[in-house]
Parts: C-alpha cells; sequence; structure tokens
C-alpha cells in the first residue's frame, strides 16, 4: 500500500471562494481530470494526515487510487467488496463498468472534486484511476456508533425504551421503523460551513400543513453557522423570539415520542451527532405530558398530569411567597405555623429572602455540580451537601429549618416537569427576588407579565399557550387532562393539521 | 441609523434596567418593611377604663427557638396606656421597639369597668383598622381584663389560647357558652335593636384541684380548666347583655342554655332537670315576631333529648329502655319554658332586644317599626312554645 | 391576532365583574344602604344596554374610528377618537386608585411606602404597548380564575349571610336609590370598551344577544355578590372597604387551615390587575389607530407616557381618595353615561348612504 501523506510541493491548482452559502464552494477549476492531477488537488484539498490513499493496479495494469478517512471507512469490506474485484479486472475504463465490477451495493459516481472530498469526510472511500471519466465513491463507512438505549431524561416504566443516538442514520431507521409508510418524508439538508452536518426534516405528507413545513426548511435554510455541534444551535433558528426564556421548540429523545408528535401534525427535526431531536409546532402542555400518559390508564395519567402542575407552580412560588409573607404579609401563614416559623429564624442571622437566596444557590450549585461531577465522587458530594451543608448550617444557626425545606421541595418539584427545568429556575429565581423586593404584588404582577408574555407568544403560527389560551376545547382533552383513547379521536386543532381524524 | 439600533435595543436595556431596579431593591428593601422578626405578634388584647382614658393589654407570642423541646406557645404581657385605645397601641411599640400585629389578635377582653360604658368608644379603634379582622372574639371579664390575662391556667401557657378554648364550636354546641365576635356585635349594636351580648369570662382559684363542674356537667361544659394546686379556672358559662354598647345585665348559666336552645346551637349538651340528666341531641329554635296591635314574640324550642342519668334508681326494664315518658317530656318543657321566661323578663327590664325584634319588626313591617320600635319590648307579649321529645 | 367571540363573552362574563367588588359595595352600602342592590341593578342593565349596542355596531365590521372617517371624515374621526381614548384614561382612574388602595391592604399587612404601588405601571405599560387583540387569550385564563375566585369567596360566605338584611325593600327611598346609582357610575364603562374592541372581532350571528347574555350573567353573579356582603356586614357594610377580601374570612375552616380564602382573593386580583389596565390600553390602541397606524414605535411610546402620567395623577392624589369620589360622582357625573351609554348607542345611527354617480 502507498500512502501519501503531503500534497507535492507547488501542486495549486485550485482555489476556493466562498459564495456567501454555507457548506457549498464554487471553484474554478472542479472537474475531474487525470488521475495524477486528481488525486494531487484532492490530497491539496483534503491535507489532514487521517486521510489516506492507497494506489494499486488492476489485472490489465490500469492504476488506480482509492482515497479513504482512516477512522471512518470499514476496511474490511473495502478490501472484500472494491478492492479484490478491481485487482481482478480487466476491461474499460468508463465509470459504469468500474461501478458494476465493485461488489458493494451503495456505489455513487462523483463528477466533481468538492462531491469526492465531502463523500471522503463522509466517510466514504473514492475511487480514482487511470483514464476515467467520472470518479465513485462506495459506501463502506464504519462510524462508531453508541449503541441505542434508554435516554437518561426520559426514563418509562412502561412503554418503549429505545432512545436516539448520535448517528444519524440510526435515528431516521428508528423512525422509519415504527412509521412504515410512504408518507413519511426525511427530507435532508446540510448545514455548518465547517461541520457539514446532515440534517432531517421528518413529517408525514397530508397530516404536517405545508406551510409550517416550507418554513422549517426556510428557517434552516437561513442559519448560517459554521460548526453545528448539537440540534439544540437550531432551536433558536426554530423559535419567533430567538432571545426569549421561554421554550419554543420541543424537545423529545425518544423515537416513539417523536413518531406520535409526527403523527399530530408536527414537524421533526433531526441532526447528526445529536441524540435530541426537535419537535415544533411547540405547545407549552407537551411537556406535562409524558410517553408513560399514554401507556397508562387515563384517570392515572390525568393525576399524574395535574400533579406535575401543582409541583411545578409550587416549585416556582412557594419560594417566593415564603419570603413575601414573612416580609410582608404574615397573614399568609396560619398563626401556629407562624410562630414555628418565627422561633426557627429566631437567631438567623440574614434577613429572610437573603437567607432563602442563599439556600436556593447552594441548591443550584449542589445541582450543577452532581450532573458535572464524575459518579464515583457522587457519594461524597450527597453527604457534604446534605449533612455538612444541611445539617450543620442548621445547627451552626446560619439558616433555618423552614427555609431548607422549602427549597428542597422546590427543588425536587422542578424535576417533576423536566423538560422545562431550564425556563423555570430561572424564573423561581425571578420571582424570589420580585418577592423580597416588592412583596406578594410584585408576585401577582411578575405571573401576570408572564401569562401574558406567554400567550402573546407565537411559533409557526401555533399558539404557545393553546390549547388554553386560546380554548381549543377538543384538545383540552390531552393537555393537562387525559381522556381515554376512544376520546382522542381527532388530531390535536391548535396544530392546524391537515388531516383531522386520526381514529375512527 | 443611530436612533434606529437604539430603539432596537431598548427593550433589552429596560429589560436590564428593570432587574436591576428588583435586585437592588432586593438587597437595600424598605417599601414600609416590617418582616417577622421586627414584630410583636398579638394573640389578644385587654381593655380596661382608667382615669384618663384606657389600658391595653397585649399577650405577644414569643415563639420559642428552633430547638423546640417543650411545644406550645409562650407569651408575654405588655400595657400600653392611653387616652384612645391607638394611643395604647403606640406605647406599645415605644416601650418595645417591636410593631404590634394585631392581625393574629383572636380576642378582646373587656373589663368590667369598660363594659360599663359604650364599648364602642374603645372597639371603634378596631372597627377603623384594615390590619384587625373582624372575626376576633369578644368577651367581658370579671374586674380587669388585665389581671385576667396575667393569670396562668394548666391547659395553656397562654392565658388566652385557655380562654379561647371556651370558645370552640364544641362549646358552643354544648349550649353552656354564647361566643361573638367583633363583626356581629357590631352589627347588632349598628343596627336597629342597638343591642347584643358577650360571654362573661371568670377567672376563679381552684382550691381543691377537683375542678369545677358546669350545670350541664358534660366535658364541653362552660368551665374549661380545672387545674390542681389553686390554679386559675376559667368560666364563661354567664352572658353579658348590652344595650347600646353598656353591659346591663347578666345571664346565669341557666338562660344562658335556654338563650343557646333559642338560637338552635345545641347539639351535644347536657341538662339537668328534676333529677334527670339529658343530652341534646338535636335543637332547633327561633324567635319571631308577630306585628300587629299586640305584637307577640313567639319563642320556640324543639328539642330531641335522651336520659343519661336520673338520680333515682329504677327498675332493670327501665333502664334497658331509657326511655322518658310523657310527664317527663312536659316537665322538662316546663323547666325550659321557665328559663326563657326569666331570660325574656331580664330583656324586658334592661331593654336589651336580645332577640332582634325591632330588627324584625323594621325588616317586616316599615310602618309599624316607625310607629311602635321605641317601646316595642314593652308591649310585646312572649308566647313561649317548648316541644321536647325523648330518643332512646 | 384577533379576538375571538368565546373571548368577548368570556370577558363580558367573569373579567368585568371583577373591577365592581372593590369599593363599589361599601360605597353602594354608605349611599343606598339596604337598597344597594337596585342603583347597581340599574347601571347594569344600562351598561348591558350599551354592551348590546356596541356589539350591534360591531357587527359592520369596523373599528369606531374607520366607521367615523367614513362618515364625518378624517379630522373629525381623529378629534372624536382621542376625546373617547381621553375618556377612558379618565375611566381607568377610579379603577387604579382602588387598586393601589386594594394593594396596600390586602397584599401588606402594614402600610407600604407609596412606591410599592409603582411597579404596577410597569406591567401597565408594556400591557398598553400592546394592542387591545393581545387581551383575548389573556381572557379565555381569567375568566375561570375569575369565576372560580368568585364562585369560591361566595361559598365561603354564603353560609353566613343574613339575607334579611336586605328587608325593607324601598328603605333608602328615592333620594337612596339615585345617590346609589349616580355614586357607582364611574364604575361602569364596559359599553364604552366593547366599543372600542369593535372590529377587532369578527361578529357572528347572534353574537349581540350571548353579549347581553353574558354580561347580565355576570352582573347577576355582582348582584348575588352584593346580597351576599350586606348579608353578612349589614349596617356595617359602610366600611366594609375592598367587600371581596372580606366576606370569605368568616368561614369555619379559615380559622383551622388558616387564611384558606386568600387564594381565591388573589385569583379575583390576578384579574382585577389586567381589568384595572384594560381602559388605558383600550385608550392607547385607539388613539395609535387614529394618530400613527403605521409606526411601530407610537404605541409604546404612547403607552408609557400615558402610564407616567398616571403614576404622577395617583401619587397627586394619594390621600384624597374621597375627593376624588366625590370629584367623579359630582362635577364629573355627566361623562359616564355620556362616554359609556349614549356613544354606544349613538353609534347604532344608519350609515350615510352612498349615492350611485
Amino acid at each position: 500500500m502507498t500512502v501519501f501523506s503531503a500534497p507535492p510541493a507547488g501542486a495549486v491548482f485550485f482555489a476556493g471562494t466562498h459564495n456567501g452559502r454555507r457548506g457549498t464552494h464554487t471553484l474554478r477549476m472542479d472537474r475531474i481530470t487525470d488521475l495524477k492531477q486528481t488525486l494531487t488537488a484532492l490530497k491539496r484539498r483534503l491535507p489532514a494526515e487521517d486521510i489516506l490513499i492507497f494506489s494499486f493496479r488492476s489485472a490489465d495494469g490500469r492504476a488506480f487510487a482509492c482515497v479513504y478517512a482512516d477512522a471512518l471507512t470499514d476496511k474490511d469490506l473495502l478490501g472484500e467488496q472494491v478492492l479484490s474485484p478491481l485487482m481482478r479486472y480487466r476491461g474499460a475504463p468508463a465509470a459504469s463498468a468500474i461501478c458494476e465490477c465493485v461488489t458493494a451495493p451503495e456505489v455513487r459516481r462523483c463528477g466533481s472534486l468538492r462531491q469526492l472530498a465531502d463523500e471522503v469526510l463522509a466517510g466514504n472511500p473514492v475511487l480514482l484511476w487511470e483514464g476515467m471519466d467520472e470518479a465513485a465513491s462506495v459506501g463502506v463507512k464504519k462510524i462508531p456508533v453508541r449503541a441505542v438505549a434508554e435516554p437518561p431524561t426520559d426514563v418509562v416504566t412502561r412503554g418503549p425504551r429505545e432512545g436516539f443516538v448520535e448517528d444519524f442514520k440510526t435515528n431516521t431507521a428508528l423512525v422509519r421503523r415504527r412509521l412504515k409508510t410512504a408518507d413519511l418524508r426525511i427530507d435532508t439538508l446540510t448545514l455548518g460551513e465547517r461541520s457539514n452536518t446532515a440534517i432531517a426534516v421528518c413529517y408525514l405528507r397530508g397530516i404536517a400543513p405545508k406551510t409550517t413545513v416550507d418554513a422549517v426548511k426556510a428557517r434552516l435554510s437561513a442559519v448560517e453557522i459554521d460548526v453545528l455541534p448539537d440540534s439544540s444551535y437550531l432551536t433558536h433558528a426554530l423559535s419567533s423570539r430567538p432571545h426569549s426564556l421561554v421554550k419554543q421548540v420541543g424537545t423529545t429523545e425518544k423515537p416513539d415520542i417523536f413518531c406520535a408528535k409526527l403523527a399530530e401534525g408536527r414537524v421533526g427535526i433531526l441532526a447528526d451527532g445529536s441524540p435530541i431531536a426537535l419537535t415544533v409546532p411547540y405547545l407549552m402542555a407537551e411537556d406535562f405530558q409524558s410517553a408513560e400518559d399514554y401507556f397508562v390508564s387515563a384517570h392515572r395519567a390525568t393525576l399524574t398530569r395535574l400533579l406535575r402542575l401543582f409541583a411545578l407552580l409550587t416549585a416556582i412560588y412557594l419560594p417566593a411567597f415564603y419570603i413575601a409573607a414573612q416580609l410582608f404579609k404574615l397573614q399568609l401563614f396560619p398563626i401556629k405555623l407562624l410562630l414555628t416559623i418565627a422561633g426557627s429564624i429566631r437567631d438567623i442571622p440574614l434577613s429572610p429572602s437573603l437567607e432563602m437566596l442563599l439556600v436556593l444557590l447552594v441548591l443550584e450549585v449542589l445541582n450543577e455540580a452532581s450532573i458535572r461531577m464524575p459518579k464515583y465522587v457522587g457519594m461524597a458530594l450527597s453527604v457534604v451537601g446534605a449533612l455538612v451543608l444541611g445539617e450543620t448550617a442548621v445547627n451552626a444557626g446560619f439558616v433555618s429549618t423552614p427555609a431548607i425545606i422549602i427549597v428542597a421541595f422546590s427543588g425536587i418539584g422542578l424535576y417533576a416537569v423536566p423538560n422545562l427545568i431550564e425556563q423555570t429556575s430561572v424564573l423561581r429565581l425571578a420571582m424570589l427576588l420580585t418577592a423580597g423586593s416588592v412583596g406578594t404584588y410584585g408576585i401577582v404582577l411578575l405571573s401576570a407579565f408572564v401569562l401574558l408574555y406567554l400567550v402573546t407568544t407565537e411559533n409557526f403560527g401555533v399558539p404557545l399557550a393553546a390549547p388554553f389560551a386560546p380554548l381549543v376545547r377538543r384538545d383540552c382533552k390531552d393537555a393537562l387532562l387525559k381522556y381515554g383513547l376512544p376520546s382522542l379521536h381527532m388530531r390535536p386543532k391548535s396544530l392546524l393539521s391537515r388531516n383531522k381524524r386520526r381514529m375512527k | 441609523m443611530r436612533l434606529k439600533r437604539f430603539f432596537r435595543t431598548l427593550p433589552a436595556k429596560l429589560w436590564i434596567l428593570l432587574a436591576a431596579a428588583v435586585v437592588f431593591a432586593f438587597f437595600s428593601n424598605d417599601f414600609g418593611l416590617v418582616d417577622i422578626q421586627k414584630t410583636a405578634v398579638i394573640l389578644a388584647v385587654g381593655l380596661d377604663k382608667t382615669a384618663t382614658g384606657y389600658a391595653l393589654s397585649a399577650e405577644v407570642a414569643v415563639p420559642k427557638g428552633s430547638d423546640r423541646t417543650t411545644g406550645g406557645t409562650s407569651s408575654v404581657l405588655i400595657e400600653g396606656e392611653g387616652e384612645t385605645v391607638a394611643a395604647c397601641v403606640s406605647e406599645l411599640y415605644e416601650k418595645t421597639g417591636w410593631v404590634p400585629k394585631l392581625i393574629f389578635c383572636d380576642l378582646i377582653v373587656l373589663g368590667e369597668e369598660t363594659a360599663r360604658q359604650n364599648v364602642f368608644d374603645c372597639l371603634d379603634y378596631f372597627l377603623r383598622s384594615e390590619y384587625f379582622s373582624d372575626s376576633c372574639l369578644l368577651a367581658v371579664c370579671e374586674g380587669r381584663a388585665a389581671d385576667l390575662l396575667a393569670t396562668t391556667s394548666e391547659i395553656d401557657d397562654t392565658s388566652s389560647l385557655a380562654i379561647e378554648k371556651l370558645f370552640s364550636d364544641a362549646s358552643e354546641k354544648s349550649g353552656a357558652v354564647m361566643k361573638t365576635t367583633l363583626r356581629e356585635f357590631a352589627r347588632s349594636y349598628y343596627g336597629v335593636s342597638a343591642s347584643g351580648y358577650m360571654p362573661y369570662v371568670r377567672a376563679e382559684q381552684g382550691a381543691d384541684g377537683s375542678g369545677a363542674r358546669t350545670e350541664q356537667g358534660g366535658q364541653n361544659g362552660g368551665q374549661d380548666t380545672a387545674s390542681a394546686d389553686g390554679k386559675t379556672i376559667y368560666d364563661a358559662a354567664q352572658t353579658a347583655l348590652f344595650q347600646e354598647g353598656v353591659m346591663t345585665a347578666l345571664l346565669s348559666e341557666r338562660e344562658t342554655f335556654a338563650f343557646s336552645l333559642l338560637n338552635g346551637n345545641v347539639y351535644a349538651g347536657t341538662l339537668t332537670v328534676d333529677g334527670m340528666t339529658l343530652s341534646v341531641l338535636k335543637n332547633r329554635g327561633s324567635v319571631t315576631l308577630v306585628p300587629g296591635e299586640a305584637p307577640v314574640a313567639r319563642m320556640k324550642i324543639d328539642i330531641k333529648v335522651r336520659l343519661q342519668n336520673r338520680s333515682e334508681s329504677a327498675s332493670a326494664n327501665d333502664v334497658a329502655l331509657g326511655r322518658l315518658t310523657a310527664e317527663d317530656e312536659a316537665r322538662i318543657g316546663e323547666a325550659l319554658a321557665e328559663r326563657v321566661g326569666d331570660l325574656w323578663r331580664i330583656c324586658q327590664n334592661t331593654g336589651c332586644d336580645l332577640f332582634l325584634l325591632r330588627q324584625a319588626l323594621y325588616r317586616t313591617a316599615l310602618s309599624a317599626y316607625d310607629r311602635s320600635a321605641s317601646d316595642l319590648l314593652a308591649v310585646v307579649r312572649p308566647d313561649i312554645r317548648v316541644d321536647v321529645m325523648g330518643v332512646w | 391576532m384577533k379576538l375571538s367571540s368565546r373571548q368577548l363573552f368570556f370577558f363580558l362574563a367573569a373579567v368585568a365583574p371583577v373591577g365592581k367588588l372593590v369599593l363599589m359595595p361599601s360605597q353602594l352600602a354608605a349611599l343606598s344602604k339596604n337598597d344597594l342592590l337596585f342603583p347597581a341593578a340599574l347601571n347594569l342593565l344600562l351598561q348591558a344596554g350599551a354592551v348590546f349596542c356596541a356589539l350591534l355596531f360591531a357587527r359592520r365590521g369596523q373599528t369606531l374610528y374607520a366607521c367615523l372617517r367614513e362618515r364625518c371624515g378624517t379630522v373629525f374621526a381623529k378629534i372624536a377618537v382621542c376625546v373617547f381614548a381621553l375618556f377612558l384614561w379618565l375611566a381607568a382612574f377610579v379603577p387604579l386608585l382602588e387598586q393601589k388602595l386594594l394593594v396596600q391592604n390586602i397584599f401588606y399587612d402594614t402600610l407600604p411606602s407609596y412606591i410599592a404601588f409603582a411597579p404596577m405601571f410597569v406591567f401597565s405599560a408594556y400591557l398598553c404597548a400592546k394592542p387591545l387583540e393581545a387581551c383575548g387569550r389573556t381572557w379565555d385564563i381569567l375568566a375561570p380564575m375569575a369565576a372560580i375566585g368568585l364562585l369560591g369567596i361566595l361559598l365561603l360566605a354564603v353560609g353566613k349571610a343574613d339575607y334579611g338584611a336586605l328587608l325593607p325593600v324601598g328603605a333608602a327611598g328615592a333620594g337612596g336609590f339615585a345617590r346609589g346609582a349616580l355614586g357607582v357610575a364611574d364604575r361602569f364603562f364596559d359599553g364604552a370598551l366593547v366599543l372600542a374592541m369593535a372590529g377587532r372581532f369578527e361578529y357572528r350571528r347572534g353574537m349581540a344577544w350571548k353579549g347581553l347574555l353574558c354580561y347580565l350573567a355576570g352582573g347577576a353573579a355582582v348582584l348575588f355578590f352584593l346580597a351576599t356582603f350586606y348579608g353578612l356586614f349589614g349596617e356595617i357594610a359602610v366600611f366594609q372597604v375592598f367587600g371581596f377580601t372580606r366576606i370569605s374570612k368568616y368561614f369555619s375552616g379559615v380559622t383551622v387551615l388558616g387564611r384558606i380564602d386568600f387564594l381565591f382573593i388573589f385569583a379575583l386580583a390576578f384579574a382585577m390587575v389586567f381589568y384595572t389596565v384594560l381602559p388605558l390600553q383600550a385608550g392607547v390602541t385607539l388613539a395609535r389607530e387614529a394618530l400613527a397606524p403605521r409606526n411601530p414605535l407610537f404605541a409604546p411610546a404612547l403607552a408609557c407616557a400615558v402610564n407616567a402620567a398616571a403614576l404622577i395623577g395617583v401619587l397627586a392624589v394619594n390621600f384624597m381618595m374621597t375627593r376624588v369620589m366625590q370629584v367623579f360622582s359630582g362635577p364629573l357625573v355627566w361623562v359616564f353615561p355620556v362616554f359609556s351609554l349614549a356613544v354606544p348607542a349613538l353609534s347604532l345611527l344608519p350609515r350615510r348612504r352612498r349615492h350611485a354617480p
């Protein structure tokens, strides 16, 4: 095997100019000529050391070269299905004849250098030979892929446990496996000037509104970014208010949820390298639903959804009301509770608001550390957090027991709706600051502002607060309440689906 | 162009400004802030008349520390004096440095002297205050209110909490206590009847530790606490009557019970008549005015009673049946009618329109009210009907 | 975004009544004593008529400004709509003062600094900068909230109320009735609000009748509230300001669980925040349409200016609530019938016929 590790000196044939659109280049000279020149040009374009060239000759003495990315190619398959047949090859140099000789199922002809480079970078080896009119690429890539597993953020006790992985093809396969219909469209596009990340826009033709599909594609196409490491980078492009705290794009790691959302008329977006799938249009009520709600009885599902709402509201409001009550409106406490609290905070050096802020910050730090910290340190962290910081701080008189209880409950409550944690933790802090400064009325005003903001936010023509504001009675059957499956025979009206009925 | 950019970024700048203001206010808060640590939570107040005005005794809750081993609430009694109640409250502030919070005050005890004059001279403050709950209980006490609140009871370290137990729903259902709130009392006072009532609380030293028992005798009786070692016993079985804000009479325990029955309050009380102790299972009572040339106050009591105890020995069969005879029922009815009659006479003699007859006349016959409101109690004839039904 | 008929009905049935629960009950009790229901009912009926007229006007699918411009020309339309907007801003003044007093009393245990109410104007400016149509969706949330709040406090209070206190009928006499009717007329401007919304929702068949019924249903709730309020307090109702915060605390469960009624009170107070700002917002929307419909900065600027003026006004009359009430029920008493009754009625005048060329 002959390996060129660097291009020959002085061999400058091409100069790429950026035309203002990501991922595409216009070349002054981009056509394939003879083997040596093409190889040199290709190596010039792909100078990385892991891009290797294997040169060999066929049985009739024709020179061949195979260019491939070292870590991305399945060399066994390459040797077995490509190189061996070609080494025995005797025939014309036409691309069609060469492609027929190769036994690999996925062979593509490539007419330009750019195409060749893209194929190599995608893990598909390209074949060049003496006297060629076109080159060929062979789909024998072998990308290291994580196995399909249950996503840690979306664990269920009943229902499918598969989760998306980082591999684009695996993810599309997981979707296709569940929606075996010709109506499932997976339109791909490439984003990221340097990452060339494959993006799949998935939807069900005839169900997803065409306007939404077109709008999604348009917004994605307008993304100008050099590297797209994760699908979450696309949420800004897909949001009508990109700077907003409010979530406007749905996320899921589970193909079953993804497919269910497509079936409701949403458009899904998969990005290569990301296990997080995005769905639009997004309704806030989505995050109060879990996959399991559809696998248990409707009564249980309703109860758990209401519990999630209760937990979330309590988590946001409890610290704020506790502070506001202590500072401004003692009457919010029953007298016995008031006296207990008064007894607890009697010797605390901090003001109630500062005390609560401090405990909340400690909780956030613990939370952040416990996520990032190696698992084997987790136990130590729990001990430090719970015992040292918690109990000792109370015993030392730095903080009071009620403050710890309230923050602990609030901390747990937020995780009842894990998909909204980014928003709700900020909102909780805002509520706390407002309660500590303006009091109970501040909480009312901030809530009024949040309500107004939520109800006036729309994305892809769908109000975020639907089906409550605007009230869509039909959709309320599967929002906070969960009716039995026979009652859910229509698709959500809020999503403007083209096909209204999903069940007879 | 620059202007355009300015306006484009203006919302973000305003948000930052607003957030900064909130954070600043959070750390340097003073919007009239009186937090829990600067507050005196007043559980009860006692009001006594002095030569120059009033003396207000406030029972302030003192929370125990976080190391709570004893439970309950301790309290201190702080006194303030002044020409008006507001002045007394201000003096409390000056004396202690704590801001007195009356919003949790559940009991106002008026000293006997205070009740001999128009009580709204002092209750006026509480009615005006936005930061006082008019659902608080009212009571008159024997002697000075300050002395009553200064006593201690074994039931609760805090005297006001022990006294409040006298006014529990259970006590009210026993018929032993007639409780009232500031709102109810003020309604009666400002209404056309201008009459009202309050429980009359006495503190007695328990002599032998055996404890006192009410005439009604049950566990919900009018006397709440019976303590050993001569500690204080509170008793609210009597009821003070008020006419135009001034205490005019005291109802005895028997009359208070009759009043309770007329109000239809009694569901678990006990009654002793001619050696029979009966438990009242159900009670309906009403006082209606029949207007006319000779107006009639129709007082009606329906009670269902069960025999609990008889002072004479009975046959095994009688014990097993436990039934009241018709004669027994008649005797009970007569005894109750007599009590109601006594009650009516007290009202008539003192001019206290306890049954709000003037109000009833005002509501139903405005012209008749204009003619005869002033001497209504004198001309009205009582018609007392008691219907006793023994059950077993 | 347009208002939907359902949202408008929600507003009329559940949001509009909450503005009548603050000082009006005690004020009516002072003016009309136990006959307080009659002046309230008269005002409600008149407003129901005005709402009906405004809804019939909305059938034309035009806004007030567009209609006036078509009939009377641009200059007159601009002046008339601006005067109408001024009325709406004036109408917001008493509710704002009520709100300020309410905040000081139910959200704080001790009298807070006057500036504690100032954040209200920040929210108000934000809401005013948005078009009137944006309110529709808030009513979808606020209406059930207000309905539950009102129902909750009434349920807690109804057992303790003595409805006999409303007898004898007519004790206050004609004078009391007239004083009551005129004294609280400044709380009834819903007809004007609906007129300001005309053209911002699609009229559907029978909407005027349905709107009328919704408003009457809300009015009935207000009357029941007033009856319960007087039934609870009787002669002392006069000094029971902020009636809706007071009637529910006598429920026996409150002594056990603490002030659970605050849940309902806060729900009502929350809806009240939006209702208080609504006239300001309606005024800004009308003024923007008439003066600078294409300028995106006009509405925010005007919203800030109006709210700054309102804040200054509220602070200026901080200790003069009674005086303000006297002015509104005295020299300014004619303003409300003219703008909230006569104008909606006049809006039904037939269109100018267009002659064929």
